[in-house]
């Protein structure tokens, strides 16, 4: 079974949903999005560490290009984020969908109203990828495309190895634009190296 | 303790070019002792975000001294800001708390466990190089060029003595001071320039 019809490919959380046109993997290339973070310059990401992204995190633990930032709260990854490219830096922010529940005040003080750059991977932790987001029974997925809505936040989808180009385009208007962007990461980061040449097509 | 007018008047004297970031009740005051039109940030409607924020400006510039000016109430807020600030040991990284034990903004109501708990122990505990509380100006204006001479991240309790909430001040917003920040930053890498 796949998923074309509600897989939502968004440039802004005003626009009408776009279906994605290609079906969820059930696990991502680390690699690939190690890579896509190089190519765009990234410099730092800073983390509150993801279930859904430990591969990727694993990764990024073993090099400094681009250094991770560990943190304990994502208040303090946004604030981070602000103090780096205030300094001059590239950074991006690496959580989970409850994570960003946890910071919606400095959310909207930073990103939003000071229009700060702030450029998020988001692991939808606990989808299940047969089902759209939407439609998910776990509230922690099903209400993260609605707020990022509600608060006017713009997100792409990275659902398989076709929505890769998700990642610069978001990361290059997010620093045209100023204020937040999403980036939703669907399914889990898979094995590293050998494994993650290519993502699985679900089937 | 310290009049929160006289602590602020002692650090912008001792400030000695270093890149600010302020907070609540510190804000009008600063600004009023002439601080804020220059390599200054305040962390408006962002409650605790204030050392975040500078944490990351010392990171991305380790040749400038960035201070903190924060309030015992914003720590309190995010408190695992101190284990992060500590992880990363930035040695250009000034915290000051104006530590009076009340949230000012909203109307004097006293803090949780005020008086029993010890800002400046849990700091040592997180890992800061410096840690110390500073009850009278005089102590501060002496200490400052010691406290800045040495390696942080440092955090420094002053004891201010409960006052009126400052006006609110009519400042500029985040986004343009950040992008005055951003414009004059690069622009002195580029020249060498250390403040």
């Amino acid at each position: 079974m796949t998923n074309t019809t509600t897989t939502a490919s968004r440039a802004s959380g005003a626009e009408k949903s776009v279906a994605s046109s290609t079906s969820p993997a059930r696990s991502l290339d680390p690699a690939a999005l190690l890579a896509a973070m190089r190519a765009v310059g990234i410099t730092h990401v800073i983390t509150v560490p993801d279930t859904h992204q430990r591969t990727l995190l694993a990764l990024l633990a073993q090099t400094d290009d681009p250094k991770l930032i560990t943190v304990c709260t994502e208040d303090e990854a946004i604030g981070i984020n602000a103090g780096l490219y205030i300094g001059g830096a590239r950074p991006m922010l690496l959580i989970q969908n409850n994570g960003l529940y946890a910071c919606l005040n400095t959310l909207k003080a930073i990103p939003l109203d000071a229009r700060v750059p702030t450029f998020m991977l988001i692991g939808e932790h606990g989808r299940d990828v047969a089902l759209p987001s939407r439609e998910n029974p776990d509230l922690s997925v099903r209400m993260l495309e609605p707020t990022l809505e509600l608060w006017k936040v713009p997100f792409f989808r990275l659902e398989n190895e076709m929505d890769l180009s998700n990642f610069e385009r978001g990361y290059k208007r997010c620093q045209e634009q100023g204020g937040p962007l999403a980036v939703l990461v669907a399914a889990p980061t898979g094995a590293a190296a050998s494994q993650t040449n290519r993502m699985e097509g679900r089937t | 303790m310290m009049r929160r007018n006289e602590a602020i008047a002692a650090l912008a004297a001792g400030r000695d070019g270093a890149i600010s970031v302020t907070a609540m009740q510190a804000i009008a005051a600063w600004h009023a002792a002439g601080q804020g039109a220059t390599d200054n940030l305040d962390a408006l409607g962002c409650m605790g975000s204030a050392s975040s924020l500078g944490l990351g400006i010392a990171l991305a510039r380790p040749e400038r001294n960035v201070m903190v000016l924060d309030g015992d109430g914003c720590l309190l807020m995010q408190l695992g800001t101190l284990v992060t600030i500590a992880a990363h040991a930035p040695r250009n990284f000034y915290h000051f708390i104006f530590e009076n034990g009340r949230y000012e903004t909203s109307g004097n109501q006293l803090l949780p466990g005020f008086g029993r708990y010890d800002l400046c122990r849990m700091a040592l505990a997180a890992g800061y190089r410096q840690a110390l509380s500073l009850q009278d100006v005089g102590e501060l204006k002496n200490a400052l060029p010691g406290i800045l001479g040495a390696p942080g991240p440092a955090l420094i309790c002053l004891g201010i003595a409960p006052d009126e909430p400052a006006p609110r001040w009519p400042s500029v917003t985040m986004n343009e001071q950040i992008q005055a920040l951003r414009a004059r930053l690069p622009l002195e890498r580029r020249q060498g320039a250390k403040a």
